[in-house]
């Protein structure tokens, strides 16, 4: 009986672990979709937030100046998004596959040029656990939810956060019309093309942080092409998680749930080759999308630009 | 109504050439600036970047071998993009293509090549046409975006392919997961032997223009384009529009898959886990850049091929990693985006 409570706590700390790069980056595209600028670059941000924050955590030796890189990083790519878009007024999806194709080259040509080609991987410490004091010694709950690394907090506080000023605070009302109907938003006075610059640019931070997550949490390395679809799939789960902040949290423990049990799996081995419990995330998203088709709206003016002396028809 | 629009290409020709060139250019000062920062050489790499395939025939051939890839990755872009459709999965159709040739290649490997080779082209179309059938039918059956599904189906691709690299054919000599080589009537023949060049080009180039002709010159590809330039309007005037886009689809799968049976029968001989490279996001920064133009695809193709010979060079001999290259194409696209808004203004 005792054991079996122990693997539940386990996986359920694991999943919780399991879920910020999903979070992190699903809310960052939410933001972003808020104000009506859809970002695609996801898994090319991710990947530039995980070889930046690397390489800073390595040649610096503070975890702490990583991140705060890898987050500088995705905010000038969400900076160049907002810029492409909203001032240029560039297709949204052709200018986020650039931005994609850009963060795919750049990941792996600053380790190359930086550390250069080893043989052995160069480490860096990986992110340690942080037991909320007092929290953390409620029993089996404490274990789960409060002895974890400071972004599983984070993650799950800017959620609730998002939540909060999105539907309970006048900007954040403001920030969805624009998102909504630019045109209403910006004959309220709502300045339109500041609410898309910072959407773009916190969002663009956030998936940023996500994508260093992964060096700094799971391998202590960077390697090419790590990121492996997460943000694509992020991209997934803010459509199904309806571009709302809670339920993208929810998503994320899906996904969460679904990493962990196909490595689990995969460990435990059950006679299923390995090879298709990997495929499980990517399935199990489009049967997803499949389920909620239908059932979940986007912001109104999603990827689309405003142009503020468009006539009105 | 078409000589007249060939008219005014030839006339404008000029006018689609210098956007281009300055972007070319715009991308090589940009990414100059960088070299030179790195402390490198900037003209002595820039001039292997662009030189290399033609300096030594074994150059050239080079390019020409990776042309054929890239330019069938392009198309399998491009031929959805005409109906407004965006196909993200071209190396996913092109590994279940490598996976449907190696199959066949390696359970029939005693057929005589008149049998075998035809055989083994044609899996690797079908599997790739499959592939593409999946993100067609889900959007066909359910409105779900392409764009996703198409993405999502590559890395199932991966783990097939590891799965099959794995198994039961895996080469147990070779260090890195592959399977053995397919029947020797699979393979394609060779237009020259030394350096070797086989006949995948030959198959490439009369895709292309198929695809080219299809669009122009026929009534289906006449309604494909209607519908990516209005679907509203094109469905009025009865085209169906949903079967336009799961056929687009398909045809872009097949066309993904022929590019992974030409590597498997023209180069490899086999499957091999990541013999996708990254064939995908250059086909896509070709079809692109190209602005989904099927006759300019072949011609930036080979650019983009050039490009990658020279980038290989240019990191043996000077050190200088070939993702610098990857980051001049991709600027190339953002400056051709941006001359566009220029244009507009």
């Amino acid at each position: 009986m005792d054991a079996i409570l122990v693997s539940i706590v386990a996986y359920a700390k694991l999943i919780l672990l399991s879920m910020v790069p999903f979070v992190l980056a699903g809310q960052g595209t939410m933001l972003g979709g808020r104000t009506g600028v859809f970002n695609v670059a996801q898994e090319g941000i991710m990947l530039v937030g995980a070889s930046v924050g690397f390489l800073v955590s390595y040649l610096s030796g503070s975890i702490v100046l990583g991140m705060a890189a890898a987050m500088a990083a995705g905010a000038l790519f969400g900076l160049a998004l907002a810029y492409f878009t909203t001032h240029l007024k560039m297709d949204q999806f052709v200018i986020g596959l650039a931005l994609f194709f850009i963060g795919v080259g750049l990941s792996t040509l600053l380790p190359k040029l930086i550390i250069g080609v080893t043989l052995t991987p160069p480490l860096v410490p990986t992110l340690k656990d942080l037991p909320v004091p007092l929290l953390s010694k409620i029993p089996l709950l404490g274990e789960i939810f409060f002895n974890q690394n400071v972004l599983v907090y984070v993650s799950i506080l800017v959620s609730v956060a998002l939540w909060w000023y999105l539907y309970r605070t006048k900007l954040g009302l403001e920030l969805r019309s624009v998102g909504e109907n630019p045109q209403a938003a910006d004959s309220l006075g709502i300045n339109v093309t500041r609410a898309r610059y910072w959407s773009a640019i916190i969002g663009g931070m956030m998936i940023g942080l996500a994508g260093a997550y992964l060096p700094m949490v799971y391998t202590g390395t960077f390697t090419e092409g790590m990121v492996k679809g997460r943000g694509w799939l992020a991209i997934a789960l803010t459509f199904f998680g309806g571009w709302k902040p809670l339920t993208i949290l929810y998503g994320a423990a899906f996904f969460a749930t679904i990493e962990v049990l196909a490595y689990r799996v995969q460990v435990v081995g059950t006679g299923i080759p390995y090879q298709f419990l990997l495929m499980l995330p990517y399935l199990a998203t489009i049967v997803v999308m499949i389920l909620t088709f239908g059932k979940t709206r986007a912001p109104a003016f999603l990827g689309q630009n405003y142009d503020r002396e468009r006539r009105a028809l | 109504m078409t000589a007249m629009t060939a008219k005014t290409t030839s006339r404008s020709l000029l006018g689609t050439a210098i956007p281009y060139l300055l972007a070319i250019l715009a991308s090589f000062a940009a990414a100059g600036i960088f070299i030179a920062l790195m402390g490198f050489d900037v003209l002595r790499a820039y001039s292997t970047i662009l030189f290399t395939s033609f300096r030594t025939a074994n150059g050239f051939i080079q390019t020409l071998l990776k042309f054929v890839p890239l330019l069938l990755q392009a198309l399998a872009f491009t031929i959805p993009l005409t109906a407004g459709k965006f196909n993200i999965g071209g190396e996913g159709q092109l590994l279940a293509g490598a996976i449907g040739s190696t199959a066949v290649g390696i359970a029939f490997s005693h057929l005589p090549p008149a049998l075998l080779l035809p055989l083994v082209i044609l899996a690797g179309v079908a599997a790739g046409a499959l592939w593409g059938l999946i993100p067609g039918w889900l959007l066909y059956r359910f409105g779900i975006n392409e764009i996703l599904t198409t993405v999502l189906l590559n890395f199932v691709a991966f783990s097939l392919v590891n799965y099959v690299a794995t198994g039961p054919w895996r080469d147990q000599g070779a260090g890195h997961p592959m399977t053995v080589a397919i029947g020797e009537g699979g393979f394609l023949p060779m237009l020259i032997n030394n350096p070797p060049l086989n006949a995948g080009i030959i198959v490439a180039i009369i895709v292309a223009a198929l695809v080219y002709f299809y669009t122009t010159r026929t009534v289906a590809g006449y309604e494909l384009v209607a519908t990516g330039a209005n679907p509203r309007a094109a469905k009025t005037f009865g085209i169906k529009t949903r079967l336009m886009f799961i056929s687009s689809l398909v045809i872009a799968g097949a066309v993904g898959g022929l590019s992974g049976a030409l590597e498997v029968a023209g180069v490899q001989h086999r499957l091999i886990e990541g013999m996708q490279s990254n064939f995908l996001v250059l086909g896509l920064i070709i079809g692109l850049i190209a602005k989904g133009n099927n006759l300019a695809v072949p011609f930036i193709a080979f650019f983009i091929s050039v490009l990658e010979v020279g980038a290989s060079a240019m990191q043996r001999t000077l050190l200088i990693p070939v993702e610098m290259v990857f980051i001049v194409e991709a600027l190339i696209l953002v400056f051709v985006l941006l001359s566009d808004v220029v244009r507009r203004r």
